[in-house]
């Protein structure tokens, strides 16, 4: 017994001072500037590799070759698996940036029809970003500065993400307003992604946020109901557009006030990092449920538009995670593509998921185990304050 | 001289100690790693609490059997299975879960509360809503499902050569119509105490440790009262567990496993479980002495047939045909009751009320005791036209956790 004890004793203060030793190493690393130029480093190895197959691909994409583009579309991700740990701790900045462009080529490439002009936007801007890493330096910000920069870096995604909102709700309210069906239901989810992604930043604006995205349930009075879900409503329930002009010149004017009110937005790390959460926990609550979406049962597509929007947050987030958190960014890390590929099964399009009525008990609640796991880890983030 | 010792009892396992004990401390997201963590985690593994542990409503966590079985009825339970994720390959994983789950049962069964974070942007680490109500004779029970040895034929963890002998999946029993999504399960946990808030606190932070490693599978809430010194009554308004034993002697024959099971299981036992609908308003029409005649009882008494007071033997001979206790006496076995009455509203296609008894039983051989009778009563338990099983379950719980150890060690070490 007095032997167990000690060991026990020892574990523990192994437990204890486990923060301090990463602390260190950390540290030590964060005063030199390298780049990864070396020929042995392996960042740079498993670039050159990467940039090679980012190449067989354009090939492929070229060709219009659609076993190739799956083929590549997928060695490139397996590549990226296999060394992009090292990039996340060296070089956070530039990790998030090839993550952005390197997940959807490999979505792409699940499909049975892989949306060649996007996949090549994508694979240009990869091979941009790969460039980039290879000059990279190996910096480390003040841990002040790491946090405005992370803000920063979030604010810039959401914008983008806002602009496309506006790009993409223009046709959507048009086909609208011209009482066209069928093309407004075909065109109803893409704004859909882009808002869903980018919904903490619209929740800040007071009255915006119910005036687009309200569900009948929401609103007191349902005759004073406007937004996207009233227009789902006469698309799918009443089959009729009878009466949605206005609600459609609305939806485009609230959308474009979202637009111009997030430009001159300012964000707390704090509150960066509880928009995360708000966003998870509306997958949780409002999307895993069918309620979201209740008349055109696109639910999974918000589903996985609110978890995109909350990785954002965390690649923000790496380089301050980085100080002593790294296992912590590991798991989040493989937990999105944990996620990514559950939800992946689902997926017909880049706009068109599995209608949500089709799925089984058992899979949503399988959807929403790997949801509450990411949940789970990502309230870890905030010990970076 | 220390390190070194580490040091091989990392390589002997395989998996590195120091890497399992990150993992608790990530898992956990909870263990408070300032001086005031540690020390109650160190004090909860070292100190001996039972001398006051009475006059606080206080049950033993440590010792050498699991608590919960023997303990003294409380008023509420909450049966819960779980599933280990499909992600977890890595048994070291499954250790770290269970060295923070008796982390937590030891602090909330001695009426303790685990300490929040310095860090206000992180979540609480304890739900808060026992706070003030002590431990409420609290009990967490630990078990381990046939699944968590094998599932699909494949021995999944590499532990497979030490499954308890008597444990197996639940064979196919008549007049059962089983739910298999509140059945079975690769690891279950019980928890029971005289407030009902408590045990679902106690339950609540333990679903919440486990998330990523072991998720929820289902979980049965149930109470049962009884005045002081007698035997509980369930729903049919007849006493449940009379033939209980209660001494020790006895039930070292009838509870607790012996030298024929795997070192790690010895003086541990196994929890049978069947969640049985009952035709409540079908019942409530029923003649009385047709009640009685259905059980083999007295409904006030508890008596026999043919006896005046409770506790008398049973007389075969006096037994009604295919009476409830008739046919289990007939068996020769003996099993340990420890079951709760179970309402959850109305059944809406009917109107009629949904409830029923979550029969919990312990005995050291299922295979000889528990099965059997389940397969006489199944065929022709008079009782059968009041109930209706709806779900199952056979669950192996190791030995009692000592000091400084943690849930199924010695399965692993």
């Amino acid at each position: 017994m007095n032997h167990q004890k000690k060991i026990i004793f020892l574990l523990f203060i192994a437990l204890l001072l486990l923060p301090v030793i990463s602390a260190c190493s950390t540290n030590t690393k964060s005063g030199s500037q390298k780049t990864a130029q070396s020929t042995n480093d392996p960042v740079k190895q498993g670039t050159t590799k990467l940039k090679q197959l980012n190449n067989k691909l354009q090939a492929a994409l070229k060709k219009n070759d659609t076993a190739a583009i799956k083929k590549y579309g997928k060695q490139i991700n397996t590549q990226w698996l296999s060394y992009e740990n090292g990039v996340r701790d060296r070089f956070p900045l530039q990790y998030a940036k090839i993550e952005r462009y390197q997940q959807p080529i490999y979505a792409q490439s699940n499909l049975s029809n892989p949306d060649v002009a996007q996949m090549k936007e994508n694979s240009e801007a990869l091979t941009e970003q790969l460039d980039d890493l290879l000059t990279a330096k190996e910096t480390k910000a003040k841990p002040s500065k790491q946090m405005d920069q992370a803000v920063n870096d979030y604010l810039k995604y959401a914008d983008e993400q806002i602009d496309i909102l506006v790009k993409t709700t223009k046709p959507f309210v048009k086909a609208v307003e011209d009482g066209d069906i069928e093309k407004a239901k075909k065109l109803y989810t893409q704004p859909r992604i882009y808002y869903e992604r980018a919904e903490p930043i619209a929740e800040s604006f007071g009255d915006l946020d119910p005036a687009i995205d309200a569900r009948i349930n929401d609103v007191d009075d349902p005759s004073k109901w406007t937004g996207f879900h009233e227009i789902e409503r006469a698309l799918w329930e009443k089959n009729s557009l009878k009466g949605q002009k206005k609600y459609a010149q609305k939806l485009m004017a609230d959308v474009l006030s979202l637009q111009k009110e997030a430009k001159s937005f300012k964000l707390t790390p704090k509150a960066m990092v509880a928009g995360a959460m708000e966003l998870l926990e509306e997958a949780a609550t409002t999307k895993i449920t069918g309620e979201e979406e209740r008349y055109s049962h696109t639910d999974l597509l918000d589903l996985q538009a609110n978890v995109d929007g909350s990785e954002a947050v965390y690649q923000a987030a790496i380089p301050a995670l980085n100080e002593g958190h790294k296992d912590l960014a590991a798991e989040i890390d493989k937990q999105f593509q944990a996620f990514d590929k559950q939800m992946l099964k689902y997926k017909k399009s880049e706009t068109e998921y599995e209608n949500y009525t089709k799925l089984s008990k058992n899979e949503i609640r399988k959807i929403s185990n790997e949801l509450s796991k990411l949940s789970k880890l990502m309230a870890q983030t905030a010990k970076i304050f | 001289m220390d390190k070194e010792e580490l040091g091989t009892s990392e390589q002997k396992k395989g998996y590195s100690r120091r890497e399992m004990l990150k993992m608790t401390a990530l898992a956990g997201g909870g263990i408070a790693l300032g001086a005031s963590g540690l020390g109650t985690a160190l004090e909860l593994l070292g100190k001996d609490h039972s001398r006051d542990a009475e006059k606080q409503s206080m049950v033993p966590f440590f010792g050498n059997h699991q608590a919960g079985i023997t303990t003294t009825h409380q008023s509420y339970g909450y049966l819960a299975a779980f599933d280990i994720d499909p992600s977890i390959h890595d048994v070291a994983k499954i250790m770290a879960l269970f060295i923070s789950w008796t982390r937590l049962a030891a602090t909330l069964t001695q009426g303790k509360r685990e300490a929040n974070s310095s860090n206000k942007e992180l979540p609480p680490i304890d739900t808060n809503e026992a706070r003030d109500l002590g431990a409420a004779n609290l009990t967490i029970t630990f078990g381990l499902g046939h699944s968590f040895f094998i599932k699909n034929g494949t021995d999944r963890f590499g532990i497979a050569a030490k499954i308890p002998k008597q444990l197996t999946p639940m064979p196919r029993i008549a007049h059962e119509t089983l739910d298999p999504g509140i059945s079975n399960g690769d690891l279950c946990v019980q928890v029971c105490a005289d407030v009902q808030q408590v045990a679902f606190h106690a339950l609540r932070n333990l679903i919440k440790e486990a998330l990523g490693t072991a998720n929820i599978r289902w979980m049965e809430s149930g109470f049962l009262n009884a005045a002081k010194g007698k035997t509980p009554r369930n729903l049919f308004g007849f006493k449940d567990g009379t033939a209980n034993v209660t001494d020790p002697e006895e039930q070292k024959k009838v509870i607790w496993t012996a030298n024929n099971e795997p070192a790690w299981m010895r003086g541990g036992t196994y929890l049978g479980y069947r969640k049985i609908k009952m035709m409540i308003e079908t019942w409530d029409r029923d003649a009385y002495s047709d009640q009685e005649h259905v059980f083999g009882r007295k409904k006030d008494s508890g008596a026999a047939f043919g006896r005046t007071h409770e506790h008398e033997p049973v007389m075969l001979s006096k037994q009604p045909a295919n009476s409830h206790v008739g046919l289990a006496h007939r068996t020769g076995q003996k099993i340990y009751r420890r079951a709760y009455s179970y309402t959850n509203g109305i059944q809406p296609s009917t109107g009629n009320l949904d409830a029923g008894l979550l029969f919990i039983s312990y005995q050291n051989k299922p295979q000889e005791s528990f099965i059997p009778m389940l397969r006489v009563l199944g065929k022709s338990d008079a009782l059968n036209e009041y109930t209706d099983h709806v779900a199952t379950g056979l669950f192996a719980i190791p030995s009692g956790i000592k000091k400084n150890e943690y849930f199924a060690q010695h399965l692993f070490e």
